[in-house]
């Protein structure tokens, strides 16, 4: 995980949202090839903690309700508030839908689904 | 119109060249007669005189049937039912974007309309706009593309990606025997209306909805009942404006409701389905009970069946509806066991089986899906097979008209 975060570090999205990114200045990537290397001056570490964009959909619902909350507490007619739910509930359904195809997801059945002569999988059924 | 009109000359030697819509694919999926005479001899005489053949549209007899649900799309309840009646699971296209909203199987491609959102999540946001609202949707394209695809020509559809909120590249869709589109506005634009074969909507009430809601979100972190109900209040108004009025197109409606049985039952577990046929619909015949057109209403369980708490009551009868002559299939209850749910297939009418105890038999082998012990399920089934029907149908007449053509 650790990894994962220093590489959405370095994506330009990321870097931009920095308050004291350095314009203009090419990105220094030193420690792409050597990760576990990379040593956080304390104030990037801090900063990275809290702009890490959310990876999973979980976050991202969290975050989206958040965000809708947000938007609602000013006028909850506008067009803003109403675009932000829609987001939540699009969002949640999507998560459903990651939570139902785990469930499902048994090693063996999506093997056999693809290959299903091999010998683990030939069924006997006359 | 499935006749391919070949035009040929009066010179002896000529030479036939075949030109096809393109990117049309001569697969299996295709019945294409194609008679075309090639001479290898070069014609002594001036004047090169060329055969064509061109083929129009609907030789590919892809029937097109129209989906509206709240809710978005993807690998939803129904849609796996109704392949399976067809036979065979339908999965997303191998190889692709694993994000791909699209489902196939042997005879059917399920495509989901959100493919054609023209705005992104982003694009939304700053609009301030749904993904109810039309502005969201490009319709052209969504019209261009089922257009293309009933008369047998492939598309590259754009994939609407759930997770990230944005258009990712195009995928090539094949066109299928059967089309399937499902979404929020399969029924809004008039010329898609006009090229689907059969149209469904489903109608969850709102308090079914709000019940549905909790126990899909509850198990998500940011979510509480606050949230959730803020959620269905803010998307109300677009519902009610765009997709509610949807529901007056449609051929068939499974319309959701809570219970009468129990009395101020607020769980949301025992349904009330009703299914809502309109009459006079090409190639579909409604369903009833005991009587067409009669209005009766059946409590199966007594001496012959028993059933557990709260039991099983059926009605049927005619109705209006927005105005248009329909029959209503209603089903208030559960099935506890399988000979209750054999008992009321026996006493069920028009069908479309192929054999007895087909409707049990793919209630059974889906019974871990949601709604199988109930209503939802059991409309859910006919209505595909129904649609199987309507498709042997259609097929059927196909076939005929060029028969009786070149005996004419």
């Amino acid at each position: 995980m650790a990894t994962l975060f220093t590489l959405n570090f370095v994506t330009p999205r990321a870097t931009a949202s920095l308050r004291d990114s350095t314009k203009g200045s090419p990105i220094k990537v030193p420690y792409l090839n050597q990760p576990m290397k990379r040593v956080l001056s304390p104030l990037e570490s801090r900063r990275m903690q809290v702009r890490a964009a959310p990876d999973s959909l979980s976050e991202k619902v969290e975050q989206s309700i958040k965000e809708a909350q947000e938007a609602c507490s000013d006028d909850p007619a506008s067009g803003e508030c109403v675009a932000a739910w829609d987001e939540v509930e699009e969002l949640s359904a999507a998560a459903s839908h990651a939570r139902d195809r785990l469930k499902d997801n048994d090693p063996l059945e999506n093997y056999c689904k693809d290959n299903p002569e091999t010998d683990e999988c030939k069924t006997y059924d006359n | 119109m499935a006749v391919c009109p070949v035009y040929t000359t009066q010179s002896l030697n000529s030479t036939c060249s075949i030109s096809t819509p393109s990117k049309t694919h001569f697969s299996s999926h295709h019945n294409h007669l194609v008679f075309y005479r090639t001479s290898k001899r070069t014609s002594k005489r001036g004047g090169s005189s060329s055969c064509v053949i061109t083929c129009s549209a609907g030789d590919s007899q892809t029937v097109v049937i129209g989906l509206a649900a709240d809710s978005g799309c993807g690998k939803s309840t129904f849609m796996r039912r109704l392949t399976s009646v067809f036979g065979g699971a339908a999965e997303p296209p191998k190889g692709g974007n694993p994000d791909s909203n699209t489902l196939i199987s042997d005879m059917t491609t399920v495509i989901c309309l959100d493919d054609y959102h023209s705005l992104d999540r982003t694009g939304r946001k700053e609009k301030g706009v749904t993904a109810l609202d039309p502005r969201a949707n490009d319709f052209d394209l969504m019209y261009e593309q089922v257009k293309a695809l009933k008369s047998g020509i492939a598309v590259d559809k754009p994939i609407y990606n759930h997770v990230s909120g944005l258009l990712d590249p195009p995928e090539l869709i094949k066109p299928p025997k059967i089309l399937v589109i499902e979404g929020l506005h399969p029924m809004f634009d008039e010329r898609v209306r006009d090229l689907l074969d059969f149209s469904i909507y489903l109608d969850i009430s709102n308090e079914v909805k709000f019940a549905w809601k909790i126990q899909r979100d509850m198990a998500e972190r940011g979510h509480s009942l606050e949230s959730i109900k803020a959620s269905i209040e803010a998307r109300k108004p677009d519902f009610d404006a765009f997709i509610d009025p949807q529901k007056q197109y449609a051929d068939a409606v499974i319309e959701v409701l809570p219970t009468q049985l129990i009395p101020d039952d607020n769980e949301g577990k025992v349904l009330r389905v009703r299914l809502i046929m309109k009459e006079g619909v090409e190639h579909f015949s409604p369903v009833y009970l005991f009587d067409e057109g009669s209005t009766i209403s059946w409590i199966p369980c007594g001496r012959k069946l028993t059933c557990s708490y709260p039991g099983i009551k059926f009605s049927y009868g005619p109705d209006t509806y927005f105005g248009r002559e329909v029959s209503v299939l209603e089903m208030d209850g559960q099935f506890d066991r399988l000979d209750e749910l054999i008992y009321v297939e026996s006493h069920l009418s028009n069908l479309s089986t192929k054999f007895y105890g087909e409707v049990t038999q793919q209630m059974l082998k889906h019974a871990d899906f949601p709604g199988s012990n109930n209503g939802t399920g059991l409309f859910q089934t006919i209505v595909g097979l129904k649609i199987r029907d309507l498709y042997e149908q259609i097929t059927a007449s196909k076939t005929a008209a060029p028969l009786q053509a070149t005996k004419a």
